[in-house]
């Protein structure tokens, strides 16, 4: 951490910023420059509110030079993680793909689904039983007979499931069902609910709240991470711009900036990042060609009769087409799905 | 100038910072010395009107042709880290 402190800043004021700093067991050294001085703090100042120092007279900014994140970060594992989730590994050259219907609306709804992604080469499979909507009056979702349906469907196909889970309670009914869990963008800031993930021993796909900036999208893997569950899968799917055509604007520069700071596997979600239909095979092939380590994509046999975000989905035959679509990108930077 | 002048003078410099890690050593030990006094007198470890009086002597004395606020810069430097010997070998060892 360096503190600059202001150009009329008088001694005393510097003074006392370094006997805070000394109070609080860090050392100093100043930097005595023409106009300005600048403190540089040695010790560890992750738990340090810049604030505290930035209220102080004569204090012009304090700013952290080390990550706000330890586990999370790059610094701290260079080399890339691998998250299994059966057959799937996020992380790895191979692009991962994840596929199903917004929401579990009924048996046969999930069998048929499942039987398709299947049949693309895609081996996990997603579904939403818990639903977050909007409104209260809209679809809320089959619960945990929609997991069970869900979970005869993946068992026949050979397929893995993720799905989300909204709240603490849930989390044990889903632990039987799942083989991931998605907390959702809603939800990335429940510290709580991150708690209690943090204790599970199964992977975790963490999607960027809708307003979250990257730094807080890490602080919310961290937490997971800090309680000892290190199979963390982070996900961008659109956040709020001033923009309206589309349902979110999917941040496409989130990827090769969660990539870099990060050694979490990073997917995107074009479906949920633009709202619109047309619009989610060329964010993918964009996501694929950013750095994407897999995708998350919402199908359906008859998306205009979807109980939830038909908008969005894709029909089986736009599936395919832009696995193929997808395949090319992945081989021109060195990938493959 | 030629090489041979050149090692000479090279050769001068390292005589003379070797002459100044030995004084800056033999200082640490006077403050670690000093901080054991200060810290049984309940003293605290930061004496903001000891520094000033180091800085001001120091630009008094100082013959050049180093400018003063570049032998301020420096003792500052030699301060700071005396300070932190002092918490290091004196006060975080007696809160221990």
């Amino acid at each position: 951490m360096i503190i600059i402190m202001d150009e009329k800043a008088s001694p005393d004021q510097i003074q006392s910023v370094v006997e805070r700093l000394l109070d609080n067991g860090f050392d100093v050294h100043r930097s005595t420059g023409a106009t300005q001085v600048v403190l540089g703090v040695v010790g560890d100042t992750h738990n340090v509110d810049l604030r505290d120092y930035e209220v102080m007279d004569g204090v012009h900014e304090a700013i952290r030079i080390t990550d706000p994140v330890k586990l999370v970060s790059r610094t701290f594992k260079p080399e890339n993680s691998i998250v299994k989730v059966g057959k799937v590994e996020f992380g790895g050259n191979k692009i991962a793909m994840v596929a199903g219907p917004c929401s579990v609306e009924s048996r046969q709804q999930i069998k048929d689904i499942a039987a398709f992604v299947k049949k693309t080469g895609t081996h996990l499979l997603r579904g939403g039983a818990y639903k977050p909507r909007s409104s209260p009056y809209s679809f809320q979702g089959l619960g945990e007979e929609g997991l069970k349906y869900m979970r005869e469907a993946a068992d026949e196909n050979g397929l893995a499931v993720v799905s989300e889970v909204m709240d603490r309670m849930d989390i044990i009914p889903a632990l039987k069902y799942v083989d991931m869990i998605q907390v959702g963008a809603r939800n990335m800031q429940n510290f709580a609910l991150l708690k209690e993930l943090g204790k599970l021993n199964k992977p975790i796909l963490l999607k960027r709240g809708m307003s979250a900036t990257l730094k807080e999208l890490l602080q919310a893997a961290e937490y997971i991470m800090a309680g000892g569950n290190h199979d963390v899968v982070l996900c961008e799917r659109g956040i709020r711009t001033f923009e309206n055509y589309t349902r979110n604007t999917l941040d496409i520069s989130a990827i090769p900036i969660l990539k870099k700071l990060t050694h979490l596997p990073v997917i995107s979600d074009p479906s949920h990042g633009t709202g619109i239909r047309d619009k989610v095979a060329p964010m993918a092939r964009a996501s694929v060609a950013a750095g994407a380590d897999g995708l998350i994509i919402e199908v359906h046999y008859d998306p205009e009769k979807a109980m939830s975000d038909g908008a969005q989905t894709l029909y089986y035959e736009q599936y395919e087409q832009m696995l193929s679509e997808l395949k090319i990108i992945a081989t021109a930077v060195n990938r493959t799905l | 100038m030629n090489k041979k002048d050149i090692n000479k003078i090279r050769e001068q410099i390292d005589e003379l910072d070797l002459k100044l890690l030995y004084l800056l050593n033999q200082r640490a030990e006077l403050v670690v010395d000093l901080a054991t006094i200060k810290h049984a007198d309940g003293k605290k470890l930061f004496d903001p009107s000891r520094e000033k009086d180091i800085f001001v002597r120091i630009t008094e004395k100082n013959p050049g042709p180093l400018a003063p606020d570049a032998v301020v810069r420096l003792f500052e430097r030699i301060i700071d880290e005396s300070r932190r010997i002092e918490r290091t070998e004196v006060y975080d060892r007696k809160k221990a």
